[in-house]
């Protein structure tokens, strides 16, 4: 868990109000940044590049529920959708190169713009950084080019949704490190900002901001600790890979390996999923393009290798997917590959909510050691 | 079949069918003109009256095999032909015809023709490979020419095809749709469904209906429970299933299972 205090003083903490938040986004335009954000595209909230401060959905909320979403004009809040960063980060579809007939290689010339990312959540910033982990300073050539020129201005979540577990996870509902700028609205129009880094303090200091009032800062603290009591899973991170290791042949995943399709949904929508098939295509020239695309651990192709399968059946590959996020990336990378968005339990259209698998897990576990 | 500048000979073969999928192929316009710069049109019917006896390189196999003389053509094709592809969902799997292999046939003919005894057909409509070995399988109704091409392509440049055979999910999230299922409640088949057509239905905000068939390792079981908890009922699924592919492996196996149920 985040401790409010940590929040809150580690950097200054100014006070604005809603229009602030359109200078803000105005000063992120003209300096020369794409601006990706919330927008409501078909009912649901995208993430995608905004022309314009007011495309925003403010006042829209939505309803998230294990294979459930849907997005309500109740002058609520709304969470994140389906789209995280990695679609701006690592595309979906990347052409890797093209190998000519007298087997020249052609790498292709991407575009790269100054990007922020305006309004997103702590969890997507904590995805980041979990990326960043993984790709490391020799990864991906395309997502280090995107990520040098990355301006994170983060929108802390006083509501966080009915299948968010960032508190669970450590990563929010507060930002606390990581990112350029944080706000919050904290309701009657007032919007709490706190810059994260140099680049942040500059940027605040073109608006025209007060230092938060002590009350501001009490009351803010106030609704961190509501906001932390409401995205939690039913376990904790304490022993938590190494309890999982024990549930190795735990039957939980034999039972929702009976429910799952093996789509690979929430693979797509995981913020730090970062598998993927190479596609090589011939051209009738004698050329032939190799291409990158997203694949997920649920593929059953995934772990086919010549020789053999070594996950067959889906519920080790369900099951190597959770202790992938609680077990064998913190050893690899130092930290969980999951951030508790719940984005696998929204968006799976089976309906399988991860944090019970989870919990089931300890539960099945615990049970056994104390026998 | 590379590494010589000698034509390869294509033909192209309609059965039991709409001539949908043929026409993929011409619409592949611009690429059709570098096609055919690699390979001679031996027989194409549906393109041009021009007939090559063959024997052929490769042959393309549209349609369901239907009626008795379906059934002697397709052993032809397969002794004249070196490389066999089927293609379109007919072929593949018998098709939307094949809803009739799920009745009795004598009633069907019935109510479709006012003189039945005109009518000389199978009892059921099968897929290619029930009759003849397929080199490879093309599905789609019809067929996505860009895969179709795809394939082409790296059979005449000597390759073993490879198109993913993963849920349609895949293919329709990494196009950047959001799923209809989870946020408009929408049936949709694609988490049993192969990828291929580029999303094309949920592209359009409604559930896919499987005319791609079904994926590696599907979980038809796991896709009827939970479409019946968001509200459809189980004719419904059933119809939904049968539909285009369940004369498909796994939906069939699943679906004689699941009706008696």
């Amino acid at each position: 868990m985040i401790f409010a205090d940590q929040v809150l003083f580690r950097g200054s903490v100014y006070s604005g109000v809603e229009d602030d938040l359109k200078s803000l986004f105005n000063v992120a335009v003209s300096r020369g940044y794409r601006v990706i954000g919330p927008k409501l595209v078909n009912s649901v909230i995208r993430l995608e590049q905004l022309n314009d401060f007011n495309e925003i959905p403010y006042g829209y909320g939505d309803k998230q529920a294990p294979g459930y979403y849907r997005v309500v004009n109740n002058g609520g809040r709304f969470r994140h959708g389906p789209d995280s960063p990695k679609r701006f980060l690592y595309p979906p579809e990347l052409l890797l190169f093209i190998i000519r007939p007298d087997l020249s290689v052609e790498y292709p010339r991407f575009e790269f713009y100054k990007t922020a990312f305006f309004g997103i959540k702590p969890c997507d910033l904590a995805a980041i950084n979990v990326m960043d982990g993984v790709q490391g300073e020799l990864g991906d050539e395309y997502y280090r080019k995107v990520r040098e020129n990355l301006l994170l201005i983060v929108e802390n979540c006083v509501e966080p949704g009915d299948t968010c577990f960032c508190a669970t996870m450590g990563t929010g509902p507060f930002a606390f490190k990581g990112f350029d700028v944080a706000y919050t609205r904290v309701g009657s129009g007032v919007v709490i900002f706190q810059p994260g880094s140099d680049l942040g303090v500059d940027i605040l200091s073109e608006l025209s901001l007060r230092p938060a009032e002590d009350e501001q800062v009490d009351f803010l603290r106030n609704l961190m600790l509501d906001a932390s009591k409401k995205a939690r899973a039913e376990f904790t991170l304490e022993n938590l890979p190494e309890t999982l290791e024990m549930g190795l042949d735990s039957e939980v995943y034999r039972k929702i390996a009976e429910r799952c399709f093996g789509c690979a949904n929430c693979n797509m929508v995981c913020p730090t999923c970062f598998c993927f098939d190479v596609i090589d295509e011939p051209e009738l020239d004698g050329s032939a393009k190799r291409i990158r695309i997203w694949d997920g651990c649920h593929s059953y192709s995934y772990a086919q290798v010549a020789g053999g399968h070594f996950r067959k059946s889906l519920y080790a590959r369900y099951r190597h997917w959770v202790l992938h996020k609680f077990v064998y990336w913190i050893r690899q990378f130092g930290t969980f590959g999951c951030v508790g968005c719940g984005r696998c339990i929204t968006w799976c259209p089976a309906g399988i909510d991860l944090r019970q698998v989870v919990r089931d897990v300890v539960k099945e576990v615990e049970t056994r050691c104390r026998r | 079949m590379s590494g010589n500048n000698k034509k390869a000979k294509l033909a192209v073969f309609k059965f039991s069918s709409c001539s949908g999928c043929q026409d993929k192929l011409i619409d592949l316009g611009e690429n059709l003109l570098s096609l055919i710069e690699k390979v001679e049109i031996a027989y194409f019917l549906e393109a041009s009256s021009r007939i090559d006896p063959g024997p052929y390189d490769v042959a393309l196999i549209e349609g369901s095999v239907s009626t008795p003389h379906e059934v002697e053509l397709v052993k032809e094709i397969r002794k004249n032909s070196r490389i066999v592809i089927a293609i379109g969902t007919c072929a593949v799997y018998g098709g939307i015809q094949s809803l009739r292999n799920w009745m009795n046939y004598q009633d069907v003919v019935k109510q479709v023709y006012p003189k039945p005894e005109w009518i000389n057909s199978l009892e059921k409509s099968t897929p290619v490979s029930d009759h003849i070995r397929v080199d490879y399988q093309v599905s789609g109704c019809p067929v996505n020419e860009l895969q179709l091409f795809s394939v082409l392509k790296q059979v005449l440049t000597g390759r073993r095809p490879y198109h993913r055979l993963e849920s349609l999910c895949q293919e329709c999230k990494r196009g950047g749709n959001v799923c209809v299922m989870v946020s408009r409640g929408i049936p949709c088949l694609g988490p049993i469904m192969v990828e291929g057509c580029g999303a094309l239905c949920p592209s359009y905000g409604r559930g896919c209906y499987g005319c791609f068939g079904p994926m590696i390792d599907p979980k038809p079981d796991a896709l009827a429970r939970r479409l019946e908890e968001i509200g459809l009922p189980k004719e419904e699924v059933i119809l939904r299933l049968r539909g285009f592919t369940g004369w498909s492996d796994p939906i069939r196996r699943f679906l004689e299972r699941y009706e008696r149920e």
